[in-house]
């Protein structure tokens, strides 16, 4: 047998150009065509699925050769390709065009691709957004949804608490095995992380809704404006539900503790975010909620939320920069992102701390003052170079600050309900994911602190399998 | 979706509504609130629960006609029509202890949030006085209070047709301010809780302070979500930063810092004045089109 040849280039995708995308929220990253797909999808050398490294690399275990396969399988036939690709995927993910833009491929499944090793690896996320994009435009996941569609008869009920993508997942998993689900939001739209977080530029809100419209397709229930802990309380859940499902995320920001938080125009990154995203502040005043955005905006952070910020207030006309307290080859951020937020203009500093935010005679911030910092060779928990302060002070100019230095579980339902919890607030689980109330289910930020939408999706799903088996053994011994 | 079983002037720029919202019907306690999206393109806006009936699920609010959004409520909402959203309850209840004797101030539609939290007191065994400081035409709730508590005080303030609202305010402050001394100087009470705009919280809880009486206050800083998830509308509550929306919204008058929270309420002056004159444009715009 002739050895397969390799082609060690990814096939790229287009883009929008910088200085066109810059003024408005539509989407960066144009995405794959059928032929172009096909031609990144034919350099995957199929490992076979027990031994596939992108499958142990992807959380929620998608067959990546599989629906790789499937789309070469019909090359001259796209609608029947996407078809049986996307039905390999949804078999493990049920929100491939959400995941496909948002997961960090790079430290997961395209991270131990054995393409990588000798040249780009499989470009596996603009592949999987490929196929959902191409059924959504077609229509073609609406027939495949009939397949998936179960009886739910007698099976059970479980109640999810939050319509992040932790709670969608476990949703959907359950829907799909035949149980009666019922979701509880506090805001008023589904989706989370997904609408109030992440950009229209990274993930357009409609094609979120044409996902989110799956929940309805099969039979969940969406409560939105409930939230546990006031409006019903998940000991009042248990005794309508077999089981209870808890993925209520990390949505509390840290702020800094230091003089001047409370001055004008200093934002949470969430708040930001959730006026930009949710409320479409950028469309004031068509849309009612307003945004106060200045000339000079600093965010301090540089996660993806930090980005997502400052690509964001770039949008809204303002010259962005990005406060690091570490080195550039620290940043938590998506590798693509932060090279988006470069090509689009944001600037970069790093190895400031802020130490004082200076207000003017209206009680505006004016400037942030920083402490420069050394890195040591030394590392913390999570593989960061520590660092210490030098003693020497910069201020830089600002007239909005957004802060992203991270986020912490809400206390309301932990408060409300008794659970037992770490001191960060996050939920303390077993190995099956139940929390300290028998019968109650934990996943996603909710457990882990701020972690990613792919994690947070896997624990859905792991969630899934245990609620399945908890109510199964429930009424076998009932 | 939630229903608008009834809608009323009840005075000027005070409309009821009673609306059908069972989730939170059924689990409002006084003190606590409702975030609202009256419309599609809508913002979020923070509501008090005045009234509620557990059993047929409906809540009262009364909603003063500030801005865009609760004008747009009052011109373009119908009995019948449903509110989007309504998210609730949050906050956290009122204290509900035997404080004594207790001053319950609302100026201008405070009251209506006042309202609930002093009944609630009255009939815990409290002997409670509640006083309603307001323009002449802005009196709301006079009957209800008068039945709910021991005694009702109205002290009411004309508006000069000559004279800007903002200078119109300032003789209700003046009153307010007044009124309080007057009554902390004839009787003693255990306790002075207020509602109403913060610079007026901070003027009444000055003359409180001289006669050492505890004082609570509900605070109504800028809020988005309501759930504590993005600290718009945080506060500095004895040196140390709360968020309104989950750890009060009702806090220890002595601890509020109450300069900074003036000036935060103030941050989107500009744009609110922007929207609510874009909304004026396009009722006159539909005014002169249906003259046509």
């Amino acid at each position: 047998m002739a050895k397969p040849k390799l082609i060690k280039e990814r096939v790229p995708t287009p883009e929008r150009p910088v200085e066109e995308r810059v003024k408005s929220f539509v989407e960066v990253n144009l995405g794959y065509d059928f032929a172009s797909a096909l031609k990144e999808a034919e350099r995957c050398i199929q490992c076979p699925p027990e031994y596939a490294p992108c499958i142990k690399g992807c959380p929620v275990h998608i067959n990546i050769p599989g629906f790789l396969k499937a789309l070469r399988e019909n090359a001259d036939n796209p609608d029947e390709a996407v078809k049986n690709a996307l039905r390999v995927i949804w078999n493990d993910n049920t929100l491939p065009a959400v995941t496909g833009r948002v997961c960090p491929q790079e430290d997961q499944c395209e991270a131990p691709c054995v393409m990588g090793k000798v040249g780009d690896p499989i470009n596996i996320g603009k592949l999987e957004r490929f196929v959902a994009d191409y059924a959504r435009e077609r229509g073609i996941d609406q027939e495949l949804l009939k397949e998936f569609i179960a009886e739910t008869d007698g099976k059970g009920r479980v109640a999810v608490v939050g319509a992040g993508p932790a709670g969608l997942t476990c949703a959907l998993e359950l829907a799909k095995m035949g149980y009666k689900v019922t979701i509880f939001e506090a805001l008023h739209e589904a989706g989370g992380v997904l609408m109030y977080g992440i950009p229209e530029f990274r993930l357009p809100k409609d094609i979120l809704k044409t996902e989110l419209e799956k929940l309805e397709k099969l039979g969940v229930e969406v409560k939105t404006n409930y939230i546990v802990g006031k409006t019903v309380t998940v000991e009042e859940l248990l005794q309508e539900y077999d089981a209870v499902f808890i993925g209520t995320g990390a949505g509390t920001p840290k702020l800094l503790n230091i003089p001047g938080i409370l001055l004008d125009r200093i934002y949470s990154a969430n708040e930001f975010l959730t006026r930009v995203n949710l409320m479409k502040a950028y469309l004031f005043p068509e849309y009612d909620t307003p945004i106060a955005v200045g000339k000079k905006v600093i965010v301090i952070g540089a996660g993806n939320t930090a980005m997502d910020a400052a690509r964001s207030a770039l949008r809204l006309g303002a010259e962005v920069t990005i406060a690091y307290r570490r080195g550039r080859e620290d940043m938590t951020a998506r590798v693509e992102e932060i090279g988006h937020a470069e090509e689009e203009g944001v600037k970069f500093e790093f190895f400031l701390t802020p130490v004082e935010f200076i207000g003017d005679e209206n009680g505006k911030v004016k400037a942030v003052k920083f402490e420069k910092m050394r890195p040591l060779e030394e590392r913390d928990r999570r593989g960061k170079r520590k660092i210490v302060g030098t003693g020497e002070y910069v201020t830089i100019e600002a007239d909005t600050v957004i802060i992203a230095i991270g986020l912490e579980p809400n206390k309301i339902l932990v408060e409300a309900s008794g659970f037992k919890a770490n001191p960060d607030g996050t939920l303390i689980v077993d190995e099956n994911l139940m929390t300290s109330i028998p019968g109650v289910f934990a996943g996603g930020d909710a457990i882990r602190g701020e972690a990613t939408v792919i994690l947070a999706m896997g624990d859905g799903k792991k969630a899934a399998k245990a609620i399945d088996e908890y109510i199964k053994d429930k009424k076998a011994n009932a | 979706m939630y229903k608008i079983l009834e809608k009323k002037e009840i005075a000027m720029r005070n409309t009821w509504y009673k609306v059908h919202a069972p989730h939170v019907a059924k689990k409002v306690k006084p003190g606590q609130f409702v975030i609202v999206r009256a419309f599609k393109n809508g913002e979020r806006i923070p509501l008090t629960p005045v009234m509620w009936d557990r059993d047929e699920g409906w809540i009262v609010l009364i909603v003063f006609t500030r801005g865009k959004t609760t004008a747009r409520m009052a011109n373009e909402l119908k009995p019948g029509d449903e509110i989007l959203n309504i998210a609730g309850p949050l906050g956290n209840p009122a204290e509900m202890e035997k404080f004594g004797k207790i001053l319950a101030i609302g100026a201008y539609t405070g009251i209506v949030e006042v309202y609930p939290i002093a009944k609630a007191w009255q009939e815990l065994g409290n002997d409670v006085t509640t006083l309603h400081v307001t323009f002449e035409p802005m009196v709301v709730l006079k009957d209800e209070l008068e039945r709910a508590v021991g005694r009702h005080v109205v002290e009411t303030v004309p508006i000069d047709p000559n004279l800007d609202f903002p200078t119109n305010m300032k003789n209700v402050t003046k009153r307010l301010v007044e009124k309080v001394r007057e009554m902390l100087e004839k009787e003693s009470y255990d306790l002075v809780f207020m509602v109403g705009p913060t610079g007026d919280q901070k003027a009444v809880f000055e003359v409180v302070k001289e006669f050492g009486v505890p004082m609570k206050a509900d605070l109504h800083p800028i809020m988005v979500d309501g759930t504590g998830m993005c600290g718009a509308c945080r506060v500095t509550v004895g040196g140390e930063v709360k968020f309104a929306c989950i750890d009060g919204p009702e806090f220890d008058a002595y601890e509020i810092h109450w300069d900074e929270l003036i000036a935060r309420s103030g941050y989107y002056t500009d744009m609110e004045q922007r929207a609510m004159q874009e909304y004026m444009k396009l009722i006159e715009q539909a005014l002169q089109g249906g003259e046509q």
